[in-house]
């Protein structure tokens, strides 16, 4: 099979130079998960997935094998038959409730115990080992915010950049986002996370990282003409190393930033209220 | 049943009056029709262009593009791809398939299908047609405009729909055409759940009516109840557009006071989710009655079927907050609506069962109408089910707004209706037009469709969950994107391939009007009431209004004589 899609994709569909070396199965995998909960989204795709292939392997036994069966030829005197029997009814709302049981009640009870135990479950912002970043959409890039020295956001000592957002591996990083003209989604390939940049409200976001390296940032909500062009990028840095950057970006404000410069003021006080959830743990 | 017989006046003699300013649901249906294939080509070549965009970006289409495109060497520009996939969407969806499968078969089917004259308000009826085309014309001219068409995606989002995000006139046409739609279509709502309610023959209740009926009764409550929302919503719109209200504005732009644009998704999606059904219900409708007809057997369980689609319907207007998932509404809305949304299954399940249960020991024939309808079965099958990956609210983080949305909605929208109003065109044509169409174009038809769009829809689910996120104009700027060069181009040779396939049905369909082989009455041996008689329909549907004396799925009784089906009309004979 693999043999068979890689041989089609390489003479049937002309290629360019960049792809031709990647099998099928490798240039369809979602990009590679750096965070820690992104595979409980993988996860819960891939039994979601079989489940869905149990039930479609059915739809087509029924639809190939009964056309098969019963064509006129095969089978040139039909049943009459209105399917009222209480026997008939029984397995059909049969049918229903073991797609209920089997598929919905599964993946919603999955979904629902990592959505609330997982995602909308905000680290402590006491700890002081997290990192709290503000983001900003705008048409078309992405700003983002540090607290600097002070810990204190909407100062003059906070670090701001565009398009780049830099973060240190193991450590739970809290976002909170909005807009400053239309609704954007702040999309993480990589994490398998995106939450709406909308103007007038805050979202928040949080993840923790396991790989160093540079990936993607993009921008998921249609925000105009280069909207595919509000691309950032993510530097997943060893702590160290992150240190260094961002003791360098903090002198950088003080001594280096233009403080004239109007694209520095957008920021707002942290803050404080989470989501409520149903069940608090 | 019917609460009064119609008048029958004289068949009107002028061009006018016959042709263009008719009365006549048949003739309101044809006119429908034509509207929706016109517009169905305009919204397919729009996807061409799309799609070639995303294949070889940067390069220019083929033949067309120096010609729509001479400032730009022929290369779709990106403020024109952005105007083009609001504009795909909007004409599928609003001018294509609501007219081919509301407009023309709910007003073809529903008198001749319950025994009626004429809908209850022919003037009524005539008004919706014209207002559609109004409609029509104000969405052309938006194209024309200084800044060009609408360009925030055919949900329209604000602030981008706002003047922030789009300052020409265009997207104001764009409000006021949808509004004046929604108009037509409420009219033509109010008229079939009235005609259908006043007017079935006598002896027809309500799980007498055939399938078809059925589906687009609910859908015309559907409509009647959730259009008058959408239009309520783009209304506040357009005051933000042109008033300067803040509706739906918020933060820097919002000026004077504060409103919020969330609360149009709100609006939006209320109207929006039952709109996807307002479009699948016919369909499944059609597919239901058209699986009995060829399998030559009653449909299973009709009745629970008809229960199924009504509690869909009930359904679908409880679920639209999985639209929203990312907006981070309250997480006790999200955790509800991911409840709400997955009961869906239970309904869809039971005719699902209930098709397949049709089929089994049927005597089937494959003729176009059957095989198009099997073809609904299949890719319904596949649209319902990947579904449950968007419902699921951790699933749906990582893939909303990305292609897995693209090729799960089109499955559901655009491969099953297109391929039910096909089945649908095959099946009425010869009532329509008094000829039939020719099977084997009609067979190379479907094949090619089939082939195409799954291999269309499949490549976006799988893109998608590649990580392709949606309406981006060149998706290789993006180094995760690179390997999927040769995915979207695949995807667009299967465009080609099914757009290129539609020629047979074009041609088919035109040939077969004037060339194709004269039509019996009754050419597929069926016995609702719409086949009781001539073909062409004649002036007037029915010279005496028939009396219905069993279901319109009695097929295969071993005990009839002479044929294996049983008109409506005629006595139920004893199995």
């Amino acid at each position: 099979m693999n043999l068979f899609l890689n041989f089609f994709m390489k003479y049937f569909v002309p290629t360019s130079e960049a792809a031709t070396n990647v099998g099928f199965f490798e240039a369809i995998k979602p990009p590679i998960d750096i965070s820690t909960n992104g595979h409980l989204i993988d996860s819960l795709f891939m039994l979601t997935t079989y489940l869905i292939l149990f039930f479609f392997f059915f739809v087509c036994l029924g639809i190939f094998g009964f056309s098969y069966l019963y064509s006129k030829k095969r089978h040139p005197k039909p049943f009459y038959d209105h399917g009222t029997s209480r026997k008939q009814l029984a397995l059909v709302a049969g049918i229903g409730a073991l797609v209920f049981i089997m598929v919905d009640m599964q993946i919603t009870t999955i979904s629902n115990r990592d959505f609330i135990n997982v995602f909308l479950n905000y680290p402590k912002e006491t700890d002081p080992k997290i990192l709290r970043v503000e983001v900003l959409g705008q048409q078309w890039a992405w700003n983002f915010r540090y607290a600097g020295v002070d810990g204190i956001f909407n100062t003059e000592d906070d670090v701001v950049t565009l398009n780049d957002l830099r973060v240190p591996v193991n450590t739970k990083i809290i976002f909170q986002i909005t807009s400053k003209d239309v609704i954007h989604s702040l999309y993480f390939p990589n994490a398998r996370l995106k939450v709406d940049a909308m103007p007038g409200r805050i979202s928040r976001m949080w993840f923790e990282l396991t790989k160093t390296g540079l990936y993607d940032i993009a921008c998921a909500e249609m925000c105009g003409t280069f909207h595919y062009r509000m691309q950032s990028k993510l530097t997943v840095y060893p702590q160290a190393e992150y240190d260094a950057w961002l003791s360098e970006m903090q002198t950088r404000t003080k001594h280096v930033t233009e403080l004239d410069n109007a694209d520095l003021y957008w920021g707002w006080q942290w803050s404080q209220s989470a989501p409520k959830t149903l069940s608090k743990n | 049943m019917a609460f009064f017989e119609q008048e029958i006046h004289d068949a009107p003699t002028t061009f006018l009056s016959k042709y263009v300013f008719s009365f006549d649901h048949k003739v309101i249906a044809k006119q429908f029709l034509w509207y929706g294939i016109a517009f169905l080509g305009i919204g397919g070549m729009m996807a061409l262009l799309i799609r070639w965009t995303l294949a070889f970006p940067g390069e220019a289409f083929p033949i067309l593009g120096p010609l729509l495109f001479p400032g730009n060497n022929g290369v779709v520009p990106a403020d024109t791809y952005a105007m083009l996939f609001t504009l795909h969407g909007t004409i599928m969806i609003f001018y294509a398939i609501t007219p081919i499968l509301i407009g023309a078969f709910g007003n073809f089917c529903i008198p001749l299908m319950i025994g009626a004259r004429d809908m209850v308000f022919p003037t009524l009826n005539m008004l919706s047609f014209w207002l559609a085309v109004l409609s029509a014309l104000l969405l052309l001219a938006s194209l024309f405009t200084p800044l060009g068409g609408a360009a925030g995606g055919w949900t329209s989002y604000p602030t981008l729909s706002t003047l922030i995000g789009s300052p020409g006139i265009g997207q104001t046409l764009w409000c006021l055409a949808l509004f004046v739609l929604g108009v037509s279509s409420t009219m033509g709502a109010v008229n079939y759940i009235a005609t259908i309610i006043t007017l079935r023959a006598p002896g027809m209740g309500y799980f007498d009516m055939p399938l078809t009926v059925w589906g687009l009764w609910l859908t015309a409550i559907l409509n009647a109840i959730f259009l008058p929302v959408l239009g309520a919503g783009l209304l506040l719109l357009t005051f933000d557009r042109v008033f300067g209200t803040t509706f739906f504005l918020a933060g820097a732009a919002a000026t004077s006071g504060s409103g919020d644009p969330v609360l149009f998704q709100h609006v939006f999606w209320i109207f929006g989710h039952p709109e996807v059904y307002i479009l699948i219900l016919p369909a499944w409708g059609i597919v239901s009655d058209l699986l009995s007809f060829f399998s030559r057997k009653p449909a299973f369980g009709a009745k629970a079927t008809a229960l199924a689609m009504t509690s869909v319907t009930i359904l679908s207007t409880l679920v639209y907050g999985h639209h929203m998932y990312s907006t981070q509404m309250s997480p006790l809305l999200t955790q509800s609506f991911m409840m709400l949304t997955m009961t869906i299954s239970i309904p869809s399940a039971v005719f699902f069962a209930n098709w397949l249960g049709t089929l089994w020991k049927g005597s089937l024939r494959f003729q176009t109408p059957m095989l198009f309808s099997l073809g609904v079965v299949f890719v319904f099958g596949l649209g319902g089910l990947t579904g449950l990956y968007l419902a699921t609210v951790s699933t749906d983080l990582y893939l909303h707004d990305t292609y897995f949305v693209v090729g799960h909605f089109h499955y559901t929208m655009a491969a099953s209706v297109l391929l039910g109003g096909f089945a649908g065109t095959y099946f009425w044509f010869p009532k329509m037009y008094g000829r039939m169409m020719n099977e084997r174009l009609g067979k190379i038809h479907f094949w090619i469709s089939m082939v195409g769009l799954n291999g269309i829809f499949m490549g976006m689910m799988v893109i998608g969950y590649a990580g392709m996120h949606r309406r981006i104009y060149n998706p290789f700027v993006y180094e995760f994107l690179q390997n999927l060069i040769p995915l979207n181009k695949f995807i667009t040779f299967s465009a080609l391939t099914m757009g290129l396939g539609q020629l047979f049905f074009v041609y088919n369909f035109i040939h077969s009007m004037y060339k194709g082989p004269i039509a019996t009455q009754n050419p597929w041996e069926v016995g609702t009431l719409d086949w009781t008689i001539p073909s062409p329909a004649p002036h007037y549907n029915f010279k005496e209004i028939p009396v219905v004396r069993c279901g319109p799925h009695e097929l295969g009784n071993p005990n009839l004589v002479g044929k294996d089906f049983q008109y409506q009309t005629e006595e139920l004979v004893k199995a």
